[in-house]
């Protein structure tokens, strides 16, 4: 210890001419310090990235964030016209707000000093202009250790390619409980999706029914805007997915593999008392639908938990329309789609099968034994190529072709004639399930493959679903993109295919972005092939309804003309959806089913009084 | 954990009846009795070397209707933290002072009886206010006492008047 | 004479954070007295079962003011437990990095705070300027002077910038090179000797009484009784310091104790720098987003050694998302409350507030 002297604190005195560590009085406000790199100051927002998610209100922990809706932002898919608004009489500035960020327009700047001696100015939404207007660095923004989403989607479990190209198997698993708990952690309740999906299903609340292990809550849920909820969990489109407001800045919640799991994980007795839960009145009258499609199931479904009689004509022996055949059974197995009719069956729809409407029975005979009626026909027939060659008979239709195949499968025909060496035309989703079908045909009757596809469209234009793509190039369909189909050429000698000629496309889209693809003549090249297979696209077919009720209502491109709630214009006793209102799509059925429902039970009451 | 530690439980659960055990984390142990024990249980750790008493805090088992006592014990010479606890009854939650054993037990009793009305008979000044003063509700660590309802009824928000739906100036 | 009734606080220059204690007075003398906590109108317990394990983080800092950062530790360090989630190699040295700069703040702090209730406002003045500077480390480094919100379940929030490292060296240099001036200035200088030296005893037998830890606890009974060496947490069992003790607990001892462990802080800090490894920083504890983490079910106990003692949390969770209950364990409870009542009174008005000072009394861990 130092010896201990009566000067000993004087030393101190040495100090007295250093720059001092404190800051004048003067200095803070006039000539501020900077804050550090880091600093957790006055929040800044990116109008254009933010989304109006309300994450940032949600985590708060001082509720100190309240979202806004504004008027001049506009109320477009996949986010909400409101921004955050922030109280710093309670903003404690740990910055959790940045740090689980959807999009990531959210941070905080440098900027510390405010005074106001007004409350209200306390209140602030914060635009990319800091508080006081002035411009200032940024201070904390979110990184990749400080986020608090989780970004990466739960692996799902799919078959390999090499087992799954020679067998019709279900390719994707579903999800395990700790899976669906996980993925279902994942979701940050902000309801984007929800405006996005065609049958605005409740999507945030049964993620959250998942997340909490309540699955008959779940299953309520989904049954309120969706009769058909496990195909849906397997083929429907997911446009909820491209919305999701985790997509930003990782991947989308995995929102259909949630549904399947509510559905495929819920015992029958407790998903019939759910089901036959959701009858809310005892109306009177009996309407006849035509085609047992999404659409038409759907109207039934919702039409019966009204209270009416229904009665469901299709043509095929089966009902489910492209349910039934045309999803390969890879993605659709017929148990699903018996699952979700049986339990719209077991509300009292009568559904009559092998029976065509305008040749078994009439539309004008089902308008006089009905109050009502819903056509939702579909689109049943493959759009028409007109290029030289075509007529011959291996050239197959895919719509036909994935009829007889489900068939096949099923067991109640035989295999389609399928040749060793096989084109299909197209890269739509139809494209790949016969692309798909014909590797597993060509696997089983040969031992061996060959399916090769051409296209208009090049790789980033492909319309099928990403998933599509890799699976099918993973199972060996091998790819010509950006080549128009110009002629089937046929063996003189034997009359058989021996090739299809195309032409490199050089534009697909005009410049106002309509279909109008134009071919370099020059650039020619020629797949040999022993059959060609026409996906590209289809077509409605309208024949049923009689001549005179044609002319009364609108038909424009092969579809039918009708209001919000599926009245068809001209003629308000029919209805129409699905296909032949809004084109192909399960979910967008669905929800056109919904709303005819709505629609009829108003038109038969309104007509009762 | 260590051999003698081991030992320490069994001896333990030899002597006393022990509704549980648990290793929650390295170094930890903790020890379900009944409210009987609780004091020889104590008693005996202190004299094997849990000279401290860390903390004495309680959970509110809303749902069992039980109050649980956690005594937090900790052993300098080893490093081996004990949690001693009890349920007691959630109607009628009454239990004896330990500041005979513990004499620092004696703000922990009383800052328990305030939050959760918990009655240490032999401890007189635990019935004495202690962080809340003027207190006009029930003991406000118990999970039926809600305090945003507490607090809105008490102190009522500021309202604001600050319209953020249209840009500045707009009508 | 007659004894009057006397407050000392809630807000006295003396006073560390907001208590009172009232004493009984006989002319300077105390006769009794006894701490009146709770101006802080707080209910951290309750709030911290009303937030979700993540935004806890917001909340548990303001707890200690002069260091926060140990209630992060003990929060995530149960969270860990409960989650049974191991923290990244780097996470802990930063950890460490971050407790020992606290701690040296706090320390600082205190010793300088000696200098309120004795009227030498040079030391206070250093020591806070000193801690300023610490506070720009922190700022730098967690985005915040005081409450630092940085350290989290599984790691910590950010990586450190970058060149910190020299900061914080040139930094402790610095220290290093004045600390024997507040030597000279507090610990050889008679007037503060007279107040310090053989004033405000804390016997061996009262520490096993209360259950005081920390300095208190080393300065009486001799024994290395320090949770850094006793149970260690992070990684202070790959660094090497020494636990400074004596026999003889005196306001002198303690004040001495503190100086010294301010040069062990800065040997931690200096080997943490130099053995710091590279990778992540912070593991997942839960599945999903913040929003919905849940922690699996147990009650369980954490405790690191604050500048003041031992400072813990018990944590109960039901496998939800917010904690079931959260106990806090504040070091000063017990010399705070019982030992003002019990070993206060006989003291010197004027001696109330040093009394606080040096048996490391921090009234806002006490009123939580």
């Amino acid at each position: 210890m130092n010896k201990k002297s009566i000067l000993a604190p004087f030393k101190g005195w040495k100090y007295l001419f250093k720059k001092p560590v404190a800051i004048p009085m003067d200095d803070i406000f006039k000539n501020p310090r900077e804050s550090q790199d880091n600093y957790r100051g006055f929040h800044i927002n990116d109008w254009e990235t933010c989304i109006g998610c309300g994450t940032c209100a949600e985590i708060c922990p001082t509720n100190a964030i309240t979202m806004v809706e504004r008027s001049d932002v506009e109320d477009v898919e996949g986010s909400k016209p409101e921004r955050p608004v922030i109280d710093y009489g309670r903003c404690c500035f740990c910055g959790l707000c940045v740090d689980i960020c959807t999009s990531g327009s959210l941070n905080l700047t440098k900027e510390y000093l405010y005074n106001s001696s007004e409350p209200e100015d306390y209140l602030h939404m914060p635009t990319s202009e800091g508080i006081t207007g002035k411009e200032y660095k940024l201070g904390y923004i979110q990184d990749e250790t400080s986020d608090l989403l989780d970004l990466e989607r739960k692996h799902m479990e799919h078959v390999g390619a090499e087992k799954r190209k020679s067998s019709f198997i279900e390719i994707v698993r579903g999800f395990s409980k700790e899976q669906a708990l996980a993925e279902s952690a994942r979701c940050v309740d902000c309801g984007i999706c929800t405006k996005t999906c065609p049958a605005n299903m409740n999507i945030p609340e049964y993620i959250k029914s998942v997340w909490e292990g309540n699955l008959e809550e779940g299953l309520d849920y989904l049954y309120k805007t969706n009769p058909l909820p496990s195909v849906c969990g397997r083929i429907c489109t997911h446009e909820c997915e491209s919305v999701c407001a985790l997509s930003h800045r990782g991947d989308a919640i995995a929102i259909r593999w949630l549904k399947r799991y509510i559905v495929d994980n819920m015992p029958d007795d407790k998903y019939e008392e759910i089901v036959l839960s959701q009858v809310s009145k005892k109306g009177e009258g009996k309407v006849a639908i035509v085609g047992a499609g999404s659409s038409g199931l759907s109207a039934a479904y919702y039409l019966a938990t009204l209270g009416y009689e229904v009665d469901v004509y299709e043509r095929k022996p089966m009902a489910g329309g492209p349910m039934r055949y045309g999803a390969p059974k890879y993605r659709l197995p017929d148990a699903v789609t018996d699952h979700d009719i049986s339990f719209i069956e077991k509300l009292g729809v009568k559904i009559h099968t092998n029976t065509d409407v305008g040749k078994d029975i009439t539309l004008d005979e089902l308008k006089k034994t009905h109050n009502a009626v819903f056509v939702s026909t579909g689109y049943p027939d493959t759009r028409a190529l007109k290029i030289p060659g075509v007529d011959h008979k291996d050239v197959k239709m895919a719509m036909s072709f994935l009829a007889a195949a489900t068939e096949y499968e099923r067991g109640v025909a035989a295999m389609p004639d399928i040749k060793e060496d096989v084109v299909v035309v197209g890269s739509g989703d139809v494209a790949f399930d016969v692309a798909r079908t014909l590797i597993r045909f060509q696997n089983e009757k040969y031992g061996k493959m060959n399916v090769q596809m051409l296209a208009l469209e090049t790789a980033q234009q492909v319309p099928a679903t990403p998933e599509e793509v890799t699976e099918g190039v993973e199972e060996g369909i091998h790819m010509n993109l950006g080549f128009g189909p110009q002629t089937i050429q046929i063996d003189k000698e034997s009359g058989d295919i021996k090739g299809i000629e195309a032409c490199e496309c050089i534009r697909l889209f005009d410049d106002n972005n309509r279909f109008d693809p134009q071919m370099d003549f020059d650039a020619k090249m020629c797949l040999e092939t022993q059959q060609v297979y026409l996906a590209i696209g289809q077509v409605s077919d309208l024949s049923y309804i009689p001549k005179e009720l044609q002319d009364k209502i609108t038909i424009e491109r092969g579809k039918i003309k009708v209001d919000a709630e599926g009245q068809v214009d001209g003629a308000s006793w029919l209805f129409a959806g699905g296909d032949i209102v809004h084109g192909m799509d399960i979910i967008n059925g669905v929800a056109d089913g919904h709303r005819a429902a709505v629609g009829i039970d108003k038109y038969i009451s309104k007509n009762k009084k | 954990m260590n051999n003698n530690i081991e030992t320490f439980v069994e001896d333990i659960k030899s002597k006393y009846e022990t509704l549980g055990v648990d290793i929650p984390k390295n170094n930890q142990v903790s020890l379900d009795f009944t409210a009987r024990d609780i004091h020889s249980v104590l008693a005996y750790a202190k004299s094997h070397g849990w000279a401290q008493l860390s903390m004495l805090t309680c959970v509110d088992w809303i749902e069992e209707n039980k109050l649980q006592l956690v005594y937090l014990l900790f052993n300098w010479e080893n490093g081996v933290r004990l949690q001693v606890r009890t349920k007691l009854d959630r109607d009628k939650p009454v239990f004896s002072t330990i500041t005979s054993i513990y004499p620092g037990a004696k703000y922990y009793e009383r800052d328990v009886h305030e939050f959760f009305g918990v009655e240490f008979e032999g401890n007189p000044e635990s019935y004495k206010p202690l962080f809340l003063e003027n207190w006009d509700d029930m003991p406000p660590l118990l999970k039926d006492f809600d305090p945003q309802a507490y607090s809105d009824e008490k102190y009522p928000a500021r309202e604001y008047e600050k319209d953020f739906t249209k840009k500045a100036g707009e009508k | 004479m007659k004894e009057i009734k006397l407050f000392l606080g809630p807000q006295h220059p003396g006073m560390h954070g907001n208590a009172s204690i009232h004493m009984y007075v006989d002319g300077d003398i105390i006769n009794r007295a006894y701490l009146l906590p709770g101006m802080l109108h707080r209910g951290f317990e309750k709030s911290m079962e009303r937030r979700t394990w993540m935004n806890n983080i917001a909340l548990i800092p303001r707890i200690c003011v002069p260091e926060p950062d140990t209630n992060e530790m003990v929060f995530a360090m149960n969270i860990e437990a409960l989650a049974n989630v191991e923290v990244p190699e780097r996470a802990h040295w930063i950890r460490m990095l971050i407790l020992e700069l606290a701690r040296l703040s706090a320390h600082l702090m205190a010793f300088g705070g000696c200098g309120g209730p004795t009227g030498l406002y040079t030391a206070m003045y250093w020591a806070q300027a000193d801690r300023d500077l610490i506070l720009t480390l922190f700022e730098e480094i967690t985005g915040q002077r005081i409450y630092h919100m940085y350290i989290v379940g599984g790691g910590v929030r950010k990586d450190l910038p970058k060149g910190i490292e020299k900061k914080i060296l040139d930094f402790v240099d610095d220290l290093e090179r004045r600390l024997p001036d507040y030597e000279d200035l507090i610990l050889n200088n008679p007037s503060i000797l007279a107040r310090i030296k053989d004033n405000i005893m804390l016997p061996a037998e009262v520490v096993w009484e209360l259950g005081v830890t920390g300095i208190g606890m080393r300065s009486a009974t001799g024994l290395e009784y320090d949770l850094r060496k006793v149970t260690p947490y992070a990684r202070y069992d790959k660094v090497e310091f020494d636990v400074p003790t004596a026999t003889y607990s005196d306001a002198y001892a303690r004040l001495n104790i503190k100086y010294l462990e301010m040069y062990q802080i800065i040997r931690i800090i200096r080997q943490v720098l130099d053995m710091m490894p590279g990778g992540k920083v912070r593991a997942k504890v839960a599945e999903g987003s913040a929003l919905r983490w849940r922690i699996p079910k147990g009650q369980v106990y954490s405790a690191v050694e604050a500048s003041r003692g031992e400072y813990g949390y018990y944590t109960v969770s039901t496998g939800e998302t917010m904690p079931y209950r959260v106990a806090v364990r504040g070091a000063s409870f017990p010399q705070g409350l019982l030992g003002i009542e019990k070993y206060l009174p006989g003291h010197r008005i004027d001696d109330a507030p040093l009394w606080f000072d040096t048996m490391g009394v921090c009234s806002p861990e006490i009123d939580r």
